[in-house]
């Protein structure tokens, strides 16, 4: 177990320095951000003088060894546009705001997914199952931005103000953006769980746990669920990923202060600073992800050894 | 010739306005308009964006401009006209060919009790022309306007006493008031003392309002200035909230959640208005689009030995005349946008009315012909268009004006890119020869020169630099201190402009909000920023 996590730390470091070089060089392909910090009517000898001051007119690879002596420092540099420490601007908007979105619509997705996928596989081809497989596709199928405009018109101006339309700081300014962001994974994961169960429930193991006279719920939940999981382990560790990274459609629809649109917003502004940071964050939190479903795996399988 | 000038600037000086002296602070009122007030009331207002900045030296951008200007002033205001009035300063004259003069407004005081005299005023003229840093231990900033490089002409300041400054040119400089007065002013002691990050994080100013609390990307709080000078507003808080999704903003004025809402899209107006729950006002911007042609002379861009391929007159004329504005103005804004043949925007300071462009695509031909592009030898158009930047009405826009010119026989080539790319390419100068691009201006400044001045020397949006004959009728409008005098240089210039045609003229953008009934006397500005003070929210 210490060897693999020993080269596993080895592995993040390289996948880290690899994000970030190519980060580093392929924002640079984009352009220059100088002309956004100037008047439209400055002259091209005023531009210069700004991309002097910025310190870009220095070659590309005394820039990049620039960066990479400060990035072990948690030094990304100044944001080109707010003028406030990149690395600082971009953990404020992952905590609070992103990693309670992220966490709330990790446990709608997962929590209500169990029983909807269960139920929809113990009752193959029922109404359950049938009413169960319309939802997922219905909530698979529905744009983010659609379905969150639609949540705002029913609770905020229909049902007269019955949650917030906007903001953060509550559990009420919670609700309607982490359903948004939970409804995809959602369908996706009680798809999973349904199918898994479905094969699963045809195990000799399950037969004989059943035939031994355990209850039938002992039987789905301890004996079938554990091993039907397995794929929802790894399709959750990467929609985790997603939710922490990628919700940025839904942070625009409800004016949720996180990092997707920090992001979002830097790449157009090219503000390199603040992309570098973001990226070298999110290959953190990836890698991270991907190590805790690789232990996960073995506790929800204790076949799978770590070597 | 002295004489004769000095009776000019006499004539000036009695002309400008001049405004009361500082008013005595009197009882906010409990009605208005015969309606009750509440004194107590939060309005909350919903932007497209926050501000990546309260240093308004760093940059007065669009959006940056509605939260720096609630707390920063300058020394010249602007009424619900887009007027110049008295603000920091109570009046300003020219009191010789190369000085101006500004009388300091008294009793004034930043929002942390600093006083607000000449010292501060000699302290920002310091910034804004980055002069005497190291005397105050002030770090420089990235300015998006450069006042040395733009004003080279400004030479010196001076107090002449307390609340009175003086600023000297090395040539007459008739829009000094404006460039100057137009930027806002910041404390001298708290700036030295917290330093321009701290200026920037947590800005003092003079204005109406003080900030008091800034969650970046989210919301912005004020509190009502009670010492103001002037005419404060009527309600004691304020929140400038970030909602970047149109229809998001529209669902929470609806609910009732946000009092007013900006940049509502023009054919979502009607339905709003129709509410009677809410408002819809509206008011000319001072955002000009345009089409943008290379006509510039090969040694003056990135050309490969090729002049601009719209250098020949006739052929800018006949691409105005293509464009049917009416039909964009009344199919893609619903009337909320304005046809505008003059360079200078509706609501600037000399502006001068010009006979509109006909739309008239057989005379467009003609034209076209004239200067050889017939349909054997087409002109060509590389159009670079900034999708998602200035909203969706641009975007419907732009493709239409393509067509337009594809019926008189331009071969255009519609090339989408990302805003920076655009910006990029216009400030190297790498626009192909038949290239073009389509793109908005602004400004911060109240007088026709910021327009006019965008063909006088070349810069990211000057593709069709003035002619001799024009240069010298420009510089003329700058050199002009006699008020009267100089309005009509610049409506000769206009004119003359408008025929020489240097860019595609679109249209001026009309700005739209929408907001609560219980919101009173709310009137837009046709400025950049929104204007609260007065304002009242019902009880």
């Amino acid at each position: 177990m210490r060897a693999f996590l020993l080269r596993r730390a080895l592995h993040a470091v390289f996948v880290l320095w690899g994000v970030v070089s190519a980060v580093f060089f392929l924002v640079r392909l984009t352009g220059d951000p100088t002309p956004f910090l100037v008047d439209q009517t400055a002259t091209q000898q005023e531009i210069a003088e700004a991309r002097t001051r910025l310190g870009l007119d220095r070659a590309l690879h005394v820039q990049y060894l620039d960066f990479l002596r400060s990035v072990p420092r948690g030094d990304f540099g100044t944001s080109i546009r707010e003028k406030r420490p990149a690395m600082q601007m971009v953990l404020e908007h992952l905590w609070p705001a992103t990693v309670e979105l992220a966490a709330a619509a990790l446990l709608l997705s997962t929590i209500l997914a169990i029983p909807l996928g269960v139920a929809s596989a113990t009752h193959k081809n029922g109404a359950v199952d049938h009413a169960s497989r319309l939802a997922s596709l219905f909530l698979q199928s529905m744009p983010s931005f659609w379905l969150g405009l639609m949540l705002i018109l029913l609770f905020a101006v229909e049902l007269g103000g019955l949650l917030p339309a906007f903001g953060s700081g509550s559990l009420r300014h919670l609700i309607l953006p982490a359903v948004t962001l939970a409804a995809a994974p959602l369908a996706q994961n009680v798809r999973l769980i349904r199918s898994g169960m479905l094969e699963v429930l045809q195990q000799d193991y399950v037969r004989t746990a059943r035939a031994k006279g355990l209850a039938e719920r002992f039987v789905i939940y301890r004996h079938a669920l554990r091993n039907a999981a397995i794929p929802v382990i790894t399709v959750t560790g990467l929609s985790l990923g997603f939710m922490l990274s990628g919700a940025v459609i839904i942070e625009t629809v409800f004016s949720w202060p996180g990092m997707g649109r920090l992001i979002v917003q830097a790449v157009p502004g090219r503000d390199f600073p603040v992309i570098q940071a973001g990226v070298f964050v999110f290959a953190l939190i990836f890698v991270g992800l991907n190590l805790i479903v690789d232990l996960l795996y073995t506790v929800v399988d204790p076949r799978v050894r770590l070597t | 010739m002295i004489r004769h000038r000095r009776s000019l600037i006499l004539l000036l000086l009695l002309t400008w306005p001049l405004a009361a002296a500082g008013q005595p602070a009197i009882t906010p009122p409990r009605t208005v308009d015969g309606v009750a007030i509440d004194p107590d009331a939060e309005l909350v207002v919903a932007l497209a964006d926050d501000t990546t900045n309260m240093d308004p030296r760093i940059g007065m951008g669009s959006i940056r401009s509605n939260y720096i200007r609630q707390v920063f002033e300058g020394l010249v205001d602007v009424d619900a006209q887009g007027r110049p009035v008295p603000g920091l300063a109570l009046s300003w004259k020219p009191v010789s060919e190369l000085t101006w003069e500004f009388a300091l407004r008294r009793g004034v005081t930043f929002h942390d009790g600093e006083p607000f005299n000449a010292d501060t005023v000699l302290f920002n003229l310091d910034r804004f022309f980055r002069r005497n840093f190291d005397k105050w231990g002030l770090k420089d900033v990235l300015a998006a306007t450069s006042f040395e490089k733009t004003y080279p002409f400004v030479t010196r300041w001076e107090k002449v006493d307390d609340y009175t400054v003086r600023v000297h040119t090395s040539e007459p400089a008739p829009t000094l008031w404006d460039f100057i007065g137009r930027e806002p002013m910041v404390p001298r002691a708290y700036t030295l003392k917290n330093g321009v990050d701290g200026l920037n994080d947590r800005p003092v100013g003079t204005g109406p309002w003080k900030m008091v609390e800034w969650k970046r990307k989210t919301s912005m709080v004020f509190e009502r200035n009670d010492a103001y000078w002037g005419t404060a507003p009527l309600f004691r808080k304020m929140r400038f909230q970030t909602i970047p999704e149109g229809a998001a903003r529209i669902a929470a004025l609806r609910a009732g959640q946000v009092g007013l809402i900006e940049g509502v899209p023009p054919f979502d107006a009607p339905a709003l208005a129709q509410d009677a729950r809410l408002k819809v006002v509206s008011s000319p911007q001072k955002l000009s689009c345009r089409l943008y042609l290379n006509a510039r002379p090969k040694d003056k861009y990135d050309s490969g030995g090729k002049d601009g391929l719209f250098a020949d007159q006739r052929v800018r004329l006949a691409l105005n005349l293509a464009i049917n504005k009416d039909a964009i103005v009344k199919k893609i804004f619903n009337g909320y946008a304005l046809a505008n043949a003059s360079p200078v925007a509706s609501v600037s300071y000399g502006y001068a009315a010009q006979e509109a462009y006909p739309y008239d695509p057989a005379r467009a031909r003609t034209l076209l012909a004239e200067a050889g592009f017939r349909d054997t030898n087409p002109l060509t158009l590389q159009l670079l268009f900034p999708a998602k930047h200035y909203g969706q009405s641009f975007d419907e826009m732009t493709p239409a004006v393509a067509e337009m010119l594809k019926d008189v026989g331009v071969q255009v080539t519609l090339k989408p890119v990302d805003f920076a790319t655009l910006l990029q390419t216009a400030s190297k100068g790498t626009l192909p020869p038949n290239g073009g691009f389509a793109a908005c201006r602004t400004g911060n400044n109240l007088d026709a020169d910021d327009y006019l001045r965008d063909w006088a020397a070349i810069a990211m949006i000057n593709w069709a630099p003035y002619p001799p004959e024009l240069m010298s009728l420009y510089t003329a409008t700058r050199r002009e201190v006699d008020a009267p005098k100089r309005l009509k240089l610049l409506a000769d210039l206009q004119r003359q402009v408008r025929d020489w045609a240097p860019v595609v003229a679109l249209y001026q953008e009309v700005k739209v909000y929408a907001l609560s009934a219980r919101v009173l006397r709310f009137a837009p500005l046709p400025e950049l920023n929104m204007d609260f003070r007065g304002v009242a929210v019902k009880r």
